[in-house]
């Protein structure tokens, strides 16, 4: 690991001014940052640390709102989030191991965009957005919208991911499935996200392809029509046919469509199991 | 661990004596390699092959020796100034201590870097480069018999072990050595045989992944050197570091104090010569500490293939067997050759067969280099003769356990090499893997999509022979006890093992007992702790050591007309007029040996057998082809366990092990040799969400007559069984066969979409 400048601004916009100089980074959970760093991929000259900012609230008042700082362990241990968003708990169970869990952030798990991680997937589907804050002030954009492909996404060097917001479940029903093919706590093979709101279905497949992808064909097929046992096929087909899926360690293209396959009904039956 | 209706009478052996060091460990006191600084010490980093075969031009070191903080770059060249014939090996001298002339896989080490400071070398290595002339390089170990690419254009046998004095190599070839065996008349048994049966497995290459990476660090003066290493064989290191030198082997020392995991890795000579010579040039301490990623390009286990050929009466009973085995060893032999025939010899199985035929082969290809991992080939040869006795089995309609006791090889009988079985409880451990399976019972076969099936293997080894084990046991004048040898503990609990012996011989709690580790100049000749030896070799020695001790102290008794209950101290104090001096019992312990002729064939392969069955109980998700495995059986004959919970641990650790290597461990190359995995998080190993739900251990009653108190090695009898029992309940669960390993979820989903397909 090449040797680096550690910063620990107190203020959000002493956190970006620090970005916006040459060569930064931020470091959260640090969980990627420092695997990359050690392996040579990543040689910044200064990490700016985000953990004095006061970003790690968790408040749920109908909606959900995380901070960026949140760690995935007090996410998962919310009494709040379990009661009103328990597909996220249960997703966040066998995300990678607790020893991770206890250290990573919500934010650095956005902002990382590689796409086998569990909560890009989920919170596309939640309908998340994620509040990000720069030079020129706050925007606001879908959760979908911050990954331009593999390991990519679409902040400026400067901007920080500050809290996601998650809106409330109402009569929706979410689920939350991947698959592995190593070891159970290998990263996914595919993961795939299902939200159901009435006779709508929102898909979101992360894992298999680049960046978390919304099956808008499998959607159409399935809206109003998830008690159809063939209309469950074809969605599953056309879910397989519309995902670009490259060959990878995990598995051959042609087997993690089948995953897919399979996933998307599996994951439609978890959001469907009465109890939770 | 389940073990029915065994006593002891014995007060240390058979006792589960919590591990001596588990205090030190768990208080993160325990001393590794890892944690040692010497003052003025440098680091080392080594800069590796981008190529998998070509002929270097030249290697461009200034930038990197240019970087503030670099003390010194060096490469084969500077090497071979101070060792003229840089080479090692336990088999061969083929390994340059860096590359010379040539390389021969992606990640072999080419120059070192060497710094104060670790983060400098690291940054420094990444200046390094060079110019090869690409040459074409061969991967498969089959192909690498008749392939135009020769990995080694001279063979240099090294003739240090007995086993191995015979070896010369193909020269022109990749074959590095092919044993041969030929008993009755396969051939002709197989003309007349009323069913044959012929099929083909293969093996993966993967790696150890010690949790602590091979470290080595040496300090010297102008006459002396002390190498402090993750060793598992220190008196080897100490030979083969004076051979390069030239120098006595009393002017250098080599010190192991406890290794974070070896299972075969830290074995013969690994990073000891490069830090020996570096610390040389340089004249100061230097250390390497490899990474975990750096591992993947040290030393693997060998892929396999293996062509297995059976002719069957009409009775049932297997009358002939052909097998022919290639192993990949990678760049360069290691001990390849000798996996090659130890393992080779057993290639037929344990069953009773008259008519065998064997052709065993160590290839050199251009991959990281092939060598000893918890089973010594074995788990390689398992996986094909217990698939193929159940392919045999299915297609004879004969229940797979029947088949397998109308064969067994028994107690008695000639095993292939005509070496009679003795202490080989190989029945025994089937009828109790038949016992603990439930087998007669009706098994539960699941519903669609998840499909229940349920599966046996068993396999047997014989330890590596000639080996020697020399220990001596110190009586203290206060009657306490020191036990000197040279095993590593590495895990496998041998400290405790070795307390054990000796406070049972001289009737002393083995937890008074202190076991001097390794150290050259102090802890006498070991061969190596490896294949599964120590507990048996070392365990004799130390008994032997220990009755030694006891009998010069009975003999100064009476020298000193004490009563023979008089107290130690009684003796010091009448002998030297105070209470000082010491009673030094020593031993060596070497088993006979007879070495196979030109047929393969001797009375006298192998001091004592392992033998170990697995049974596992599974499910497969027909639509995934991911399998979950339910219940786990390992029953094996252990003879008496000296210490009945570590032998748990080891069976059921190496069980969980061989689970990796069977169901989706695997270093995987592109086809320019590069390794596309060669880190944690692309090469997963077992976590504990892996393990089966159920795990049964059981030894069975059985005693090593010629071991120390009945007992004998355990290290890598859990391993034999798993892959193939995990094969064989795949095809009861879903009928498909696998002969590849590993059985990740795509290749059981493609084996059913090809049979569904053929439907």
């Amino acid at each position: 690991m090449s040797p680096f400048e550690l910063a620990e601004p107190a203020s959000l916009p002493e956190a970006i001014a620090l970005l916006g100089t040459e060569n930064a980074r931020p470091l959260s959970g640090g969980t990627a940052l420092m695997l990359m760093m050690k392996a040579g991929v990543l040689r910044p000259a200064r990490l700016v640390s985000l953990r004095k900012l006061k970003l790690d609230e968790i408040r749920a008042d109908g909606e959900l709102r995380v901070g960026a700082m949140a760690s995935l362990r007090a996410l998962e241990r919310s009494a709040r989030v379990k009661a009103g968003w328990p597909a996220i708990t249960r997703a966040l169970r066998t995300l990678s191991n607790v020893r991770v869990r206890n250290v990573a952030t919500v934010g650095g798990a956005l902002a990382h965009a590689d796409p086998h991680m569990d909560l890009p997937p989920l919170f596309t589907a939640l309908g998340a957005r994620a509040t990000i804050a720069g030079p020129a002030g706050e925007r606001s954009v879908p959760v979908g919208a911050l990954y331009a492909g593999y390991l990519e996404n679409t902040l400026a060097r400067d901007e920080l991911i500050t809290h996601v917001t998650i809106p409330p479940m109402g009569r929706r029903r979410a689920a939350y499935l991947k698959c592995t093919t190593r070891s159970a706590d290998d990263w996914p093979a595919v993961g795939i996200a299902v939200v159901i709101d009435g006779d709508d279905v929102r898909i979101v497949l992360g894992a298999a392809t680049d960046r978390p992808t919304r099956l808008a064909a499998a959607e159409k097929i399935l809206k109003g029509k998830l008690d159809d046992p063939r209309a469950l096929e074809e969605a599953a087909q056309a879910a397989a046919e519309e995902a670009v899926i490259e060959s990878d360690l995990h598995g051959s293209a042609a087997y993690k469509k089948q995953l897919v396959r399979v996933y998307l009904q599996r994951t439609l039956d978890e959001a469907r199991r009465p109890i939770h | 661990m389940k073990r029915a209706g065994q006593s002891t009478e014995t007060p240390q052996v058979g006792r589960s004596v919590p591990r001596l060091e588990s205090w030190l460990k768990v208080t993160g006191r325990a001393e590794y390699v890892h944690n040692l600084r010497l003052p003025g010490m440098l680091y080392g980093k080594i800069w590796r092959s981008t190529l998998a075969h070509g002929r270097i031009k030249r290697i461009d070191v200034a930038a990197a020796q240019a970087v503030g903080g670099v003390h010194r770059v060096v490469t084969g060249d500077d090497i071979r100034k101070l060792v003229p014939e840089p080479y090692y090996g336990p088999a061969f001298h083929d390994q340059p201590i860096l590359a010379i002339d040539k390389v021969r896989y992606v990640g072999e080490p080419v120059a070192v870097v060497l710094a104060s400071d670790p983060h400098v070398a690291e940054e420094a290595a990444h200046l390094i480069t060079a110019e090869y002339e690409e040459l074409a390089a061969v991967y498969d170990e089959v192909e690498a018999v008749s392939s135009k690419a020769i990995v080694h254009e001279a063979l240099k046998p090294a003739g240090t072990f007995p086993d191995l004095k015979h070896l010369k190599g193909r020269a022109q070839t990749n074959v590095a050595l092919d044993f041969h065996l030929r008993r009755g008349d396969a051939p002709a048994a197989l003309a007349k045989a009323e069913h044959v049966f012929e099929h083909r497995f293969r093996t993966q290459q993967v790696m150890h992944t010690p949790l602590e990476p091979l470290v080595s660090a040496a300090e010297s003066t102008e006459s002396s050197l002390t190498i402090h290493t993750a060793s598992q064989s220190p008196s080897f290191v100490r030979m083969e570091i004076a051979r390069l030198l030239g120098w006595p082997e009393n002017r250098v020392r080599v010190r192991v104090p406890f290794l974070g995991g070896g299972f075969g890795a830290k074995l013969y000579i690994k990073l000891e010569a490069l830090v020996s010579v570096l610390s040389l040039i340089t004249k100061k301490p230097v250390k390497i500490s490899l990474t975990m990623e750096e591992q993947f390009f040290t030393i693997t286990k060998h892929a396999s293939t293996f062509r297995i050929k059976s002719g069957v009466s009409r009775e049932g009973r297997i009358v002939a067997r052909e097998c022919e085995v290639w192993w990949n060893g990678g760049a360069y032999a290691d001990i390849g050759p000798r996996v090659t025939q130890k393992s080779g010899f057993t290639a037929p199985g344990p069953y009773d067969i008259d008519n065998v035929l064997v052709d065993s082969y160590a290839l050199y290809t251009n991959l990281p280099p092939a060598g000893a991992l918890r089973g010594f080939g074995i788990p390689q040869l398992v996986w094909a003769y217990e698939g193929h006795t159940d392919m045999m089995a299915r297609s004879l309609g004969i229940d797979p356990i029947e088949f397998r006791r109308k064969n067994l090889l028994r107690e008695g009988r000639p095993q292939a090499t005509g070496t009679v079985l003795r202490d080989a409880a190989i029945e025994k451990v089937l009828d109790r893997l038949a016992a603990l399976m439930d087998w007669q019972k009706p098994f539960e076969r699941g519903t669609s999509p998840v499909k229940r099936g349920r599966g046996i293997a068993i396999g047997f080894k014989a330890c590596v022979s000639p080996t020697t084990s020399l220990a001596a046991v110190n009586i203290n004048a206060d009657g306490s006890c020191t036990v000197y040898c040279s095993t590593a503990d590495m895990g496998q609990g041998s400290d405790t093992a070795m307390a054990q012996i000796a406070g049972e011989v001289l009737n002393m709690a083995a937890e008074s007992v202190t076991v001097v580790h390794s150290d050259t100049d102090v802890t006498p000749y070991d061969m190596a702790t490896l294949g599964s030896r120590s507990l048996f070799h070392m365990g004799n020695a130390v008994k032997l050591a220990a009755e030694d001790a006891k009998r010069k102290l009975e003999s100064l008794r009476e020298e000193l007309k004490l009563p023979a209950d008089a107290e130690v101290g009684e003796v010091f104090k009448k002998k030297y007029g105070i209470q000082q001096g010491s009673v030094v019992g020593t031993a060596s312990y070497v088993p006979s040996y007879k070495s196979p002729d030109q047929n393969g064939l001797t009375d006298n392969a192998t001091p004592f057998w392992m033998v170990g069955g697995t049974g596992v109980e599974l499910e497969v998700d027909t639509e995934t082809g991911r399998v979950r495995i339910t219940r786990l059986v390992n029953v094996a004959d252990v003879g008496t366990p000296i210490n009945p919970r570590i032998v748990e641990t080891q069976l059921s650790g190496a069980a969980i092990m061989q689970l990796g290597f069977s169901l989706f461990e695997k270093m995987q190359f592109d086809g320019s040799g590069q390794l596309r995995n060669a880190s944690f998080a692309e090469y997963k190993i077992p976590g504990l969400l892996d393990l089966p739900a159920e795990i049964v251990n059981e030894a069975v009653v059985a005693e090593q007559r010629n071991g120390p108190f009945g007992g004998k090695g355990v290290g890598e009898t859990g391993t034999f069984g798993v892959s193939p029992a995990i094969a064989n309940a795949i095809d009861d669960a879903v009928g498909v066969r696998l002969t590849s390993l590993p059985m990740n979820p795509e290749a059981v989903f493609n084996a059913i979409s090809a049979v569904a397909g053929q439907k």
